[in-house]
């Protein structure tokens, strides 16, 4: 003769905050935990390192079309020469001999001296861009056709053509000869070198390290360590579901995972803005990227949380379970950036949370693929001992950068993402309670 | 609902109603076992108010029986009910529940008083609530002095206690000690043992278990023995010891004129038979423990004997195992 249904679902508040605070001392009182947390200061550090390094150094300026050089020994750079129609390659035809003498230009004209001018975004369908900046394409001495190499009819252009084929987006690049052929490496280098490092530490170091080794080391042992010293017979002895006792020690979990991650990443916003190249001070722009690699981080701490905590209950050595599952999430971290549509990724957690960084990438600097795609062409190799013409830090960022998959727009990328990521969550978390709500403890 | 982070307001009213007429433990036909083997095997108890000793020898099944209790072990078969709700399936029942396990590890990092009042506040109680709970059942306990000192500079003793203030913070009907005399100091054990009378004076369900008879004895006359995971007796202690009365009893006398204390026990009708052991013992064979004991003092007072000691070697717990296994079922 129940009267009531028994009932222990009252005072939620009070019986979280108090295993959450409990959970947050117990923390403080570990040493593994600083082991834990300062190692992963330690190991960030040393990438920021690096960066300020890479950031801090020259980018050697490369004469891409080789009009600097003064073949013919007579003073003249080959471009003043060309410009001013005596023979580059005759030392007795040289601008010194008109009337009046022209003194010869400094060789620093000739280098960098032509450099991306591409006013268009990435779209299927063939575009031209491209100015010729130092005049050698728009040369008076030159015929129509030789000023319009790519017979458009226009001269001295660049046509971007972008195609679509077995569902990949193609491109192919078509330039007039002289036009944009010697960007100045250094500006593309550095930019391209910072952006690629903020995608790779927020991708690599944060989403994927922080996230899959904090709750490797501070969650697997949530349940799985009071079980084995017998001190969870304290806390069963009250009235609280076991479900309550695994969710609560999880938020306690986060409760140092996620300002430790926001902390961290606050740091590595900063150090990039202030170090990154800028006109101002300070990068505000890529700030946007840095909110979505913490935001990124800390979903992947709670599903890793829930996923570890469980593995713990399951298990004694849960920890031998989570690895794995750790490896799992490192492929899929690296298919993520090769293959950002590859149905896999859908059985991963780091795919979902590396489609929002991927999401506010393509938000926060919409032109990336036509940045990526000027300095692989880097001027298109005008001078033919430049075998590879691709620039510096183009490589690494076409690595880093991805499309967020899903054919999803930025904004709703971000949401699919975050929900994906929230409903693996609660999955993770009923399947722990489950096991420890079936589990006998001596 | 909005979180309480103040924790200021009152605890909601729906709470878990227990059945009326239900007893505080109730166990049907209770088996636990592991593969082939019965940790415990049969049991049918129903205990509401007083002080129950569960008596047993290491690995009797006394844990397993509190475990179970608990809700930390699923029964293989039976039932078991704690004020009419399984606690297997429903945590609910302890929030009239008080549970001090055997464990000896502890949150060493913890002062006893924030031990206890973070675990009051599983019980529902408000942070302020948890703290005057906390400070009345250490002063309850004897632990007000060291109240916020770390656990880990604790004694056995002070440790046991802290456990026990733990269990009673919720103010509950039920209490079940796991061994909570094991290794303490004198001092502690006599506290622990006012305590526990003192609940049990109370009106509440006290269960305490021992391996030691006599520390039980000191606490209560209800007992439970259990042997080999089974049900070996339940009831007075007394009415255990008159049918042990019955059967052959040595009483072990350190005299220092043996033989002529035997010339004059002799007399007693109860006595059987004497032996003298050593120069210095006499030990006395008899079926009627208790005669002997009421004329034993005025025999050696009116013969101006000098006793040192006087043993009932054969009252403790592995005699009385060895009496009940051995046929004598109650």
């Amino acid at each position: 003769m129940e009267t009531k249904p028994d009932s222990i679902y009252r005072a939620f508040d009070r019986k979280a905050s108090a295993i959450i605070e409990f959970t947050l001392r117990q923390y403080r009182t570990k040493t593994s935990t600083w082991v834990v947390l300062g190692v992963g200061f330690v190991a960030l550090s040393l990438i920021f390192l690096i960066y300020i390094d890479v950031m801090g150094s020259e980018f050697e300026s490369i004469d891409n079309d080789g009009d600097s050089t003064d073949y013919d020994n007579d003073g003249y750079p080959r471009g003043q020469e060309l410009r001013l129609g005596t023979d580059p390659w005759d030392s007795e035809s040289h601008p010194g001999l008109f009337d009046p003498p022209i003194e010869p230009d400094p060789v620093s004209m000739y280098i960098n001296e032509d450099g991306f001018d591409w006013d268009i975004t990435t779209q299927l369908g063939t575009q031209t861009t491209g100015m010729d900046d130092d005049g050698d394409c728009l040369d008076s001495n030159k015929t129509d056709s030789q000023k319009d190499s790519n017979n458009n009819g226009i001269p001295c252009d660049i046509i971007i053509e972008y195609f679509e084929s077995d569902g990949k987006i193609y491109s192919n690049i078509y330039a007039d000869s002289g036009v944009d052929e010697d960007p100045d490496e250094d500006a593309y280098s550095r930019e391209a070198i910072h952006l690629a490092f903020v995608l790779s530490i927020g991708k690599l170091g944060f989403v994927l390290l922080l996230g899959i080794f904090l709750p490797l080391f501070l969650a697997t042992g949530l349940i799985r360590d009071e079980m084995s010293s017998g001190t969870m017979h304290f806390m069963l002895a009250k009235p609280i579901a076991r479900t309550e006792v695994f969710l609560y020690r999880t938020l306690g979990y986060l409760g140092i995972v996620w300002p430790y991650v926001i902390v961290l990443g606050i740091l590595g916003a900063l150090i990039s803005g202030f170090v990154g190249p800028s006109d101002s001070f300070f990068r505000f722009a890529d700030l946007g990227v840095w909110l979505a690699i913490i935001f990124a981080t800390m979903m992947a701490t709670l599903v890793y949380g829930m996923l570890f905590n469980a593995l713990g209950v399951m298990w004694k050595y849960g920890i031998i379970l989570a690895i794995p599952f750790a490896a799992w999430e490192l492929g899929m971290a690296l298919l993520s950036m090769g293959a950002p549509d590859a149905f896999l990724l859908r059985f991963s957690v780091i795919g979902w949370a590396l489609m929002i960084v991927d999401s506010a990438a393509m938000l926060v600097w919409p032109n990336l693929d036509l940045f990526i795609l000027m300095g692989n062409w880097g001027g298109g190799g005008v001078g033919s001992w430049n075998f590879d013409s691709s620039l510096d830090g183009a490589g690494p960022l076409g690595f880093f950068s991805s499309k967020p998959g899903l054919g999803l727009s930025a904004f709703s990328g971000t949401i699919v993402a975050t929900l994906v990521l929230l409903f693996q969550a609660i999955i993770f978390w009923f399947v722990g309670g489950a096991i420890f709500k079936g589990k006998e403890i001596q | 609902m909005i979180p309480d982070f103040d924790q200021q307001g009152k605890v909601e009213t729906k709470e878990w109603v227990p059945e009326v007429a239900a007893p505080a433990v109730l166990l049907e036909n209770v088996s636990k076992s592991y593969g082939r083997i019965f940790a415990l095997s049969n049991i049918t108890l129903a205990l509401n108010g007083g002080v129950t000793g569960v008596l047993g020898m290491n690995g009797a099944g006394k844990s397993t029986l509190f475990n179970l209790l608990m809700g930390k072990l699923k029964v293989s078969q039976g039932s078991i009910k704690l004020f009419g709700t399984d606690p297997w399936k429903n945590p609910a029942p302890y929030a009239r529940v008080g549970f001090v396990p055997e464990h000896e590890k502890m949150y060493d990092w913890m002062t006893g008083h924030g031990f206890v009042s973070t675990f009051a506040r599983l019980n529902g109680l408000t942070r302020d609530e948890a703290n005057i709970e906390a400070d009345r059942v250490l002063e309850f306990v004897g632990l007000t002095d060291v109240a916020y000192k770390k656990i880990g500079q604790y004694s056995k003793g002070m440790r046991q206690r802290a456990k026990i203030a733990h269990a009673l913070v919720n103010d509950p009907e039920l209490i079940i000690l796991d061994e909570p005399l094991q290794g303490c100091d004198p001092l502690a054990r006599t506290t622990i043992m006012n305590v526990i009378r003192e609940l049990g004076r109370m009106g509440r369900t006290v269960l305490v278990s021992s391996h030691i008879l006599q520390e039980i004895e000191r606490i209560t006359e209800q007992i439970v023995i259990l042997h080999q995971g089974r049900l070996l007796a339940l009831g007075n202690l007394h009415s255990i010891r008159e049918r042990l009365d019955k059967i052959p009893h040595r009483i072990s006398i350190r005299a220092e004129n043996p033989k002529q204390l035997a010339k004059d026990v002799i007399d007693i009708d109860e006595v059987f038979g004497i032996s003298f052991p050593d120069g210095e013992n006499i030990s006395i064979q008899t079926h009627n423990l208790g005669a002997i004991h009421s004329q034993l003092p005025r025999i050696i007072v009116d013969n101006n004997h000098k006793v040192s000691t006087i043993d009932n070697p054969d009252d403790d717990l592995a005699s009385i195992l060895g009496y009940l296994t051995s046929g004598g079922s109650m």
